[in-house]
C-alpha cells in the first residue's frame, strides 16, 4: 500500500489497483493514474483522485442513473487504447461538474469509457451530437 | 506559429502520416480534407477547447458541496 496527501486528507491506495488513463483526461494529458474513491455517502456520485497530482480529483457518475438511453460504444481505436476486444465489457462514466450552488451538470459530450477487465479508461469527445458538455440533471 | 499559403487542391504533410488538403474556399470558410491514422483523434478546435474548459471546472469542487449534494440525490432516489 502507498499513501498520498490529497486535498481531502491522506489516502491509502494499492498501486496495483489504479484506474489507468493512457492519454490522461482531456486537458490533463500527464495524469495517467487515478484512485477510485468510493463515496462515504449513499448516492450515485463517486470520485477519482489523481496519484500524479494530489490537487486533482474528478467527480464521476454512471450517466444511466439519470439518462436511461445514453449509450456510447468504443470504436476500434478506442478499444485498442483500452486493450479490450469487441466482446469485452466497456462501461460509460460521466464527469460531473459540482458548482457551489449544487446545480450539477454532467458532461455527456465527453464521456469516459472504462474497461473493468484492464482497468484502463479514456475520455472521448462525441462530435456531431446533441449531447452537451453541461447537461443538467433531468427535472 | 508556422504560416503557409496554400491554394485549392494543395496540401501540407505533418510528420509521416498526416496530410491536410485545402478542398474548397467558399463563403469565407475553408473546407479541409484530412488524412490521418485512425489513432489520431481529430477535433474542431473550439470543441476540444470547450471540453478542456469543462474538465478544468470539474476539478474545482469541494467535499462539503458533494456531501450535501449526495444527501439530496440519495433521498431523491429513495423517494422515487
Amino acid at each position: 500500500m502507498r499513501k498520498i496527501d490529497t486535498r481531502f486528507g491522506q489516502v491509502e491506495y494499492d498501486p496495483s489497483n489504479l484506474l489507468h488513463f493512457p492519454a490522461g483526461m482531456i486537458g490533463f494529458p500527464t495524469l495517467h493514474d487515478f484512485i477510485v474513491m468510493p463515496n462515504k455517502k449513499e448516492g450515485p456520485l463517486f470520485w477519482i483522485q489523481s496519484v500524479d497530482d494530489p490537487a486533482i480529483a474528478f467527480v464521476l457518475t454512471d450517466p444511466s442513473n439519470f439518462f436511461l438511453d445514453y449509450n456510447v460504444q468504443p470504436d476500434a481505436s478506442e478499444r485498442s487504447s483500452l486493450q479490450i476486444n469487441e466482446d469485452d465489457d466497456c462501461f460509460v462514466l460521466s464527469v460531473v461538474t459540482v458548482p457551489k450552488d449544487q446545480k450539477i451538470t454532467l458532461n455527456l459530450a465527453a464521456p469516459i469509457l472504462f474497461s473493468p477487465r484492464t482497468n484502463r479508461a479514456i475520455q472521448v469527445i462525441l462530435e456531431n451530437t446533441e449531447y452537451k458538455s453541461k447537461t443538467p440533471l433531468p427535472a | 506559429m508556422l504560416v503557409l499559403t496554400r491554394k485549392t487542391g494543395e496540401g501540407i504533410v505533418i510528420g509521416d502520416d498526416i496530410t491536410i488538403k485545402v478542398i474548397e474556399l467558399k463563403g469565407g470558410g475553408v473546407r479541409l480534407g484530412i488524412d490521418a491514422p485512425k489513432t489520431s483523434k481529430i477535433y474542431r478546435q473550439e470543441v476540444y477547447a470547450r471540453i478542456i474548459e469543462e474538465n478544468k471546472q470539474a476539478v474545482d469542487w469541494d467535499m462539503d458541496t458533494l456531501d450535501s449534494l449526495s444527501n439530496t440525490l440519495s433521498t431523491e432516489k429513495k423517494s422515487t
